[in-house]
């Protein structure tokens, strides 16, 4: 499972076919996509993908039982993570539950291992100096693997959801919706913004898809790499729990992750959500460009 | 392809990679990025406040009347209130069951109670006194207010239409129903001690602003602080002043809506220098709000208390009786000593008199007496121990008496009799 093996399927036809002049890459969208969609089947063909995602999808299932058997015993309401009094009353609100335990650990620990292996793991594969000698361009290459990034967020964040909601539905019942304002919406509505909250989370992994490239371009080591991104997503959610680093808190990326329940009251309050994105952008801007100097500027020589 | 710098020369349009000059101004560009945002960042907020707004010079009398004759009956919007009392937190998870030790600024002290529902307000109210908090408010006349908590991944609500009530707790997904022409979920309590400032905890800057204004009059010097504009609107700002000394308040500065004589920010300072109390509006609109918004309908599942409003008042009084009663001191209510911004409230606390060795280590650990408790937070000073935050000074004296108020150390030791 390597950059050869896939840029040797479906990569090198859509490449060859794009280059006009040796030393002289071309300047069309084209060449993206085609750099884009060989960085998309290499992320999800992988089987470690596969099994990120599929635990991804298992996550809520167990939240559902452990909250099903809970109700039926004697520890009725009070207790437990977020919306879990609600999640009883109706099984849409599982995608919510799940999200909020996912969205600490599970989801950045592998938009982690994806970022922080995209750059670092080819190095180590020795499968970087190949892509290179392809006339991409290491922008656009660097570009691709981010745009690819994202997609995995969007997934990782579908795969929690479409499975809270299976699991949901086949538990407890569905119906109108209590939202926490108190107030009740039909499920049409509900599930219109379940789909957003679901968007908002994953838009809010952006920031850590752009320090995982970033930390990727420094080291020749994929799990160096990956074990160094998700280090750092523990250490910013430790300093983010301690009342004293108030003047930094905020610009922590993880400091707003949660506030995507901020859609969930009538009418909905985009304050946090707003600043969440906002904070995301800036990561990205950072990250982003600091990644792109460290990538154009060193040797590549594995 | 090797890492000899001479040889490095993969071309990438002709530029070899790896050349000095290169490298830096490739490093430049995140750190200018990064630059370019922290200075976003720091820029925002000051261009945001912009100016003083000119306005129509007026005495402080006239914004005085223009706030207190203010005939706006609806409005919307956000409110947030930061408080920085520096309470010890034990004491604030002890506050209900103090009988009103904590009264000069809590919501008052009946809550103590075992069987009431979750959705209770009072415990929700003294959460507003740690940290800061997020409202949103909406008000159409006397008769229909709401007040949505925006907590952490929970919501609590109280909604009061008419003589309908509810407050609603999402976290335990229980609410509670008042029915009754009194229809009043929380607080009214400061008939009983009228004399102090604040003495009630205000979730709007209206309320905060009313008690200033009103309950201090005659020991109070306002002026006017210049102009502001808050959540959009052009204000006036009043600097409230306490004339007498022994206060621990500085000033409190309110804002007043040019327009409609709406309070929008009430801002509290204590005599060493910190705000203690914020509470502002960051978003207001007097259009009148949809007739929905206080419309509530107890959730599908939920647990629902009912109460008559009549009802629930006696109850709270009954178990404040009672609680004293079970404690054994003969309890009297809350007493306040001398009036205005040093206005001292006075009580026994539950646990009636105990005998407490001098050098007070024998006080008693278990959780639920409150004087073991006070002891251990508080420091020793002459009458008794001293539990100070940045704005209130508690003291207890070693026969169990307690003094609550937002005044310096000697007046509560005036007010106790101690020298």
């Amino acid at each position: 499972m390597s950059r050869a093996e896939a840029a040797g399927g479906t990569g090198t036809a859509g490449r060859t076919e794009a280059v006009p002049a040796v030393g002289r890459r071309p300047r069309t969208t084209a060449g993206f996509l085609a750099l884009f969609g060989n960085e998309l089947h290499l992320t999800f063909r992988r089987m470690r993908t596969k099994v990120l995602l599929g635990i991804l999808a298992v996550l809520p299932v167990l939240i559902g039982v452990v909250v099903k058997l809970n109700t039926d015993g004697p520890h009725e309401g009070g207790g437990g993570p977020s919306f879990i009094a609600q999640t009883t009353q109706n099984g849409l609100f599982l995608v919510f539950t799940a999200l909020a335990v996912a969205l600490p650990v599970f989801l950045p620990m592998t938009v982690g291992v994806v970022a922080g292996d995209a750059v670092a793991g080819e190095a180590a594969t020795g499968t970087l100096r190949y892509l290179l000698v392809a006339p991409a361009g290491r922008t656009r290459l660097l570009a691709a693997k981010f745009t690819a990034g994202l997609v995995f967020c969007l997934a990782a964040t579908a795969a929690v959801a479409v499975a809270a909601l299976a699991t949901g539905a086949a538990l407890f019942p569905l119906g109108e919706v209590t939202l926490i304002s108190g107030d009740t919406i039909g499920l049409a509505d509900a599930l219109l913004r379940a789909v957003l909250v679901a968007g908002v989370v994953a838009a809010s992994l952006a920031g850590l898809v752009a320090i995982g490239l970033f930390v990727s371009t420094l080291t020749g080591s994929g799990i160096a790499a990956m074990a160094a991104t998700v280090g750092l997503v523990i250490t910013v959610q430790i300093l983010d729990a301690f009342p004293q680093l108030d003047a930094i808190r905020p610009f922590l990326f993880t400091h707003y992750w949660l506030s995507f329940s901020d859609l969930l009251r009538e009418p909905m309050y985009w304050d946090g959500v707003l600043k969440d994105l906002g904070l995301q952008a800036a990561y990205v801007a950072v990250f982003g460009s600091a990644a792109w100097s460290r990538f154009t500027s060193r040797d590549i020589s594995a | 392809m090797t890492n000899d710098k001479a040889t490095g020369d993969e071309l990438d349009g002709g530029v070899p990679y790896r050349s000095r000059r290169r490298v830096l101004v490739r490093a430049g560009v995140p750190v200018a990025v990064a630059a370019v945002i922290a200075a976003g960042i720091g820029l925002v907020p000051a261009l945001a406040a912009d100016s003083p707004p000119d306005l129509p010079t007026l005495t402080a009398e006239q914004i005085v009347a223009k706030a207190l004759g203010s005939q706006t009956q609806a409005l919307s919007g956000t409110v947030t209130v930061s408080t920085d009392l520096g309470l010890p937190s034990q004491l604030l998870g002890m506050a209900g069951g103090l009988g009103g030790a904590g009264g000069g600024v809590g919501s008052g002290g009946t809550g103590a109670s075992g069987q009431s529902s979750p959705a209770d307000p009072q415990g929700k109210l003294l959460g507003l006194l740690g940290g800061d908090r997020t409202l949103r408010v909406a008000v159409d006349g006397p008769e229909h207010q709401r007040v949505d908590m925006m907590e952490n991944m929970a919501g609590y609500t109280m909604v009061r239409n008419g003589d309908q009530a509810w407050a609603w707790d999402s976290s335990t997904n229980s609410a509670l129903h008042l029915i009754g022409a009194a229809a009043q979920l929380p607080r009214k309590q400061a008939d009983q001690h009228p004399g102090a400032p604040l003495s009630e905890l205000p979730t709007t800057p209206q309320e905060a602003a009313r008690q200033v204004l009103t309950a201090s009059a005659g020991t109070t010097s306002v002026t006017v602080a210049g102009t502001a504009n808050v959540a959009g609107q052009k204000a006036y700002q009043l600097s409230v002043k306490p004339t007498q000394s022994g206060s621990t308040v500085a000033e409190v500065r309110i804002a007043v809506a040019a327009d409609n004589g709406v309070p929008l920010a009430v801002a509290v300072k204590s005599t060493d220098g910190t705000t203690v109390l914020d509470l502002r509006f960051t978003d207001v609109s007097f259009a009148k709000p949809a007739a929905k918004t206080f419309d509530f309908t107890a959730p599908k599942g939920a647990k629902v208390t009912e109460k008559k409003a009549d009802q629930a008042a006696a109850e709270a009084a009954a178990e404040g009786k009672a609680a004293a009663g079970a404690n054994g001191g003969d309890h009297e209510h809350l007493n306040v000593i001398g009036e205005g911004w040093t206005a001292v409230v006075a009580t026994q606390l539950p646990g009636g008199p105990v005998e407490v060795p001098k050098d007070g280590k024998h006080a008693g650990r278990g959780s639920v007496n409150p004087q073991g408790l006070i002891k251990s937070l508080g420091k020793q000073v002459a009458g008794g121990t001293l539990i100070s935050t940045k704005v209130v000074n508690v003291l207890l004296t070693d026969d169990g008496r307690v003094f609550a108020g937002a005044v310096t150390l000697p007046v509560l030791q005036h007010a106790a009799g101690v020298n």
